[in-house]
C-alpha cells in the first residue's frame, strides 16, 4: 500500500475515501435515527436523471447529479409535508421517475457509456483532482452543518414536536437534512455506485452502535469504523485486483461481524 | 388574565371537520383537563394550541400569537417513539431539548428525580422513567404553560398517582399553567381546576364539580361511565 500511495491516483482515491467515510459515517447516523435509508438509497439511484444529462450536455455528470438530486430531496421534503402519499410510496416515485429518465436520456446517446456502469459499482480510483476538490468543498460544508447542528437534528428526528418548541425551524432542517443526504449520496456514488451506496451509510453506524455508550461516542466511533473500512477496502482491492466498491463493503460488513462477536464475548 | 384564549376555532382535514367552533378560556395558573373519547379531536385541539397544524379562528397565548408565545410554552408528547438501541444518554437528550441554554437544568432534574438517571441510555428507561426525563426537558425551558398529551398513558396505576402529584407540584412550585389531555376522569377531577369536556364540539367547560355530570358523561362516553374518588391527592 505504501508503494502503491506514490501513485497520483491512489493519493486520489485515498483522499476521496477518507472525505466520504467520514461525511456518509456522520450523516449515516441521522439517516438511521430517522429511518431514511431508502430514502438515500431512492435519491441516489434518481440521480442517474442528472448524470445522463451531464454525459448529453458534454459537462461534469457529477455536477448536474448533484444539482438534479437537490432539487428532488426538495421536492420529497415538501410531496411528504403537504400531500398524504405515504413516504415510501413518494421515495418510490422520484427512484422510478429518475431512474426512466436516466435510462431514455442516456439511450439518446450512441457508443458504450462507461458513466453507466461508473454509476451502478463506482470507481473510486477514476475520481479526477476537480472532483476531488468538489468533493472536500461539499464535504466540509456538509460535516460542518452536521456538527454545528447535530443536537437540533437529532431533536427533530426523535420528536418534532419537541424540536418545535424548543425554536427548531423543523421544515427547513427537515429539508436540509434530505438535501444533505441527496449531495452525500451523490458524492458517495463515485465511490461505492449506486448499488453499494447504502452500505456506507448504515454499516459503519451499525457497527458502531454496538460498542458506543453516548450519542457523542457513536458519532466518533461511526468515523472510525468507516475509515478503517474504506483504507482497508481500498488497499485490499489494489492488492487483490477487484472492484474497490464491493470490497469496501465486504471489509464494512467484516468489521461488523468482527465487532458483535466481540461485544457477545465481552458482554458475557 | 388567561393562559389560553380560543375563540370560534374550527379545524378540518379537507371536507371533515375535527373541532366545531370552539369557545374557551384557560385561567394562568390553573391545572385544565381536556376529556374525551378516542377521536373527539384532543390532540388535534394540542396541535392547534402548538402552532403545529393551521386553523380557522382565533387562538391567544398569554395575550399573543401562539408563535409569539412558543418560548413560553412546553410539551410532552404522548408518543416518544425512537429506535431503543440507539445510544444517547439522558444528559445528551436533555441537552439537545435545552441547546445548552439552561442554567437550571441540574436542580430540575433533581426536583423530578432524573439526575440519578443521567448517564443512562434512553433506550433503556422504564415507562415511567422516561416520562420523568420528557418532564424534565419541559422544565428546563422554565415555561409559564405545559402540554401533557395523556402523560400517564403506558405507567401503572401506582406509577400514575405518583406522575399526577409531581404535575401537581409543577403548578404550584413553578407557577406552570397545565394543560392536559387524560382518560382517566377520576384522578383528573381530583386534580383539575378546569374541565374540558371535548366530542369535536366543547360539551362542557368549567370546575370538575360542577361540569362532571352524569348527564355529560353520558354525552361523551355512555351510560356506563362513572367517577371513583381517589384520597391520595
Amino acid at each position: 500500500m505504501i508503494v502503491w500511495l506514490a501513485l497520483p491516483f491512489i493519493q486520489r482515491a485515498v483522499l476521496a475515501g477518507l472525505i466520504l467515510g467520514a461525511l456518509l459515517a456522520i450523516l449515516g447516523i441521522f439517516v438511521v435515527l430517522r429511518r431514511m435509508a431508502f430514502f438515500s438509497d431512492g435519491i441516489a439511484h434518481a440521480s442517474l436523471a442528472g448524470v445522463a444529462v451531464g454525459v448529453l450536455a458534454n459537462t461534469n455528470p457529477l455536477l448536474t447529479a448533484l444539482g438534479i438530486s437537490a432539487v428532488l430531496a426538495v421536492i420529497m421534503a415538501w410531496l411528504e409535508r403537504k400531500t398524504k402519499i405515504a413516504s415510501d410510496a413518494i421515495v418510490g416515485l422520484i427512484f422510478t421517475g429518475g431512474m426512466a429518465t436516466g435510462v431514455i436520456l442516456l439511450a439518446l446517446k450512441s457508443g458504450y457509456q462507461p458513466e453507466l456502469v461508473s454509476f451502478l459499482f463506482g470507481n473510486i480510483l477514476s475520481i479526477q483532482w476537480s472532483e476531488l476538490w468538489l468533493m472536500v468543498v461539499l464535504a466540509a460544508l456538509i460535516v460542518a452543518f452536521l456538527l454545528l447542528n447535530y443536537k437540533r437534528l437529532a431533536l427533530m428526528v426523535l420528536n418534532p414536536e419537541i424540536a418545535h418548541l424548543s425554536g427548531v425551524p423543523v421544515t427547513l432542517y427537515q429539508t436540509l437534512l434530505y438535501v444533505t443526504v441527496a449531495a452525500s449520496a451523490v458524492l458517495g456514488i463515485k465511490m461505492l455506485g449506486v448499488a453499494l451506496l447504502s452500505a456506507l451509510l448504515i454499516v459503519p453506524v451499525s457497527t458502531a452502535k454496538l460498542i458506543a455508550k453516548s450519542f457523542r461516542g457513536l458519532m466518533l466511533w461511526s468515523v472510525i469504523m468507516s475509515e478503517l473500512t474504506v483504507i482497508t477496502g481500498i488497499a485490499l482491492s489494489i492488492q487483490l485486483n477487484l472492484p474497490t466498491g464491493a470490497v469496501i463493503v465486504l471489509c464494512g460488513l467484516m468489521l461488523f461481524l468482527l465487532t458483535l462477536a466481540g461485544s457477545k464475548l465481552f458482554n458475557r | 388574565m388567561d393562559a389560553v384564549s380560543v375563540k370560534n376555532l374550527k379545524i378540518r382535514y379537507g371536507s371533515h371537520v375535527v373541532l366545531n367552533g370552539l369557545n374557551f378560556e384557560i385561567e394562568k395558573g390553573n391545572i385544565a383537563a381536556v376529556i374525551g373519547p378516542n377521536g373527539s379531536g384532543k390532540t388535534t385541539l394540542f396541535k392547534a394550541l402548538l402552532g403545529l397544524i393551521p386553523y380557522e379562528g382565533e387562538i391567544k397565548i398569554f395575550q399573543k400569537s401562539i408563535k409569539n408565545a412558543l418560548k413560553r410554552i412546553a410539551y410532552v408528547p404522548q408518543h416518544f417513539d425512537f429506535d431503543r438501541t440507539l445510544p444517547i444518554t439522558v444528559d445528551e437528550f436533555l441537552s439537545f431539548a435545552s441547546n445548552g441554554k439552561s442554567i437550571n437544568a441540574k436542580k430540575i432534574c433533581r426536583e423530578v428525580s432524573v439526575d440519578i438517571l443521567a448517564e443512562k441510555l434512553i433506550g433503556d428507561l422504564s415507562g415511567g422513567q422516561l416520562q420523568r426525563v420528557l418532564i424534565a426537558q419541559a422544565l428546563i425551558k422554565d415555561p409559564d404553560l405545559l402540554f401533557l398529551d395523556e402523560p400517564s398513558a403506558g405507567i401503572d396505576i401506582e406509577g400514575s398517582k405518583a406522575f399526577y402529584d409531581l404535575i401537581k407540584h409543577i403548578n404550584k412550585e413553578h407557577d406552570v399553567t397545565v394543560l392536559l389531555i387524560s382518560h382517566e376522569i377520576s384522578m383528573v377531577s381530583d386534580l383539575a381546576d378546569q374541565i374540558l369536556c371535548l366530542n369535536r364540539d366543547l360539551v362542557c367547560s368549567g370546575p370538575p364539580r360542577e361540569v362532571l355530570t352524569k348527564k355529560v358523561l353520558n354525552k361523551l362516553y355512555g351510560p356506563e361511565m362513572n367517577i371513583r374518588e381517589h384520597k391520595h391527592l
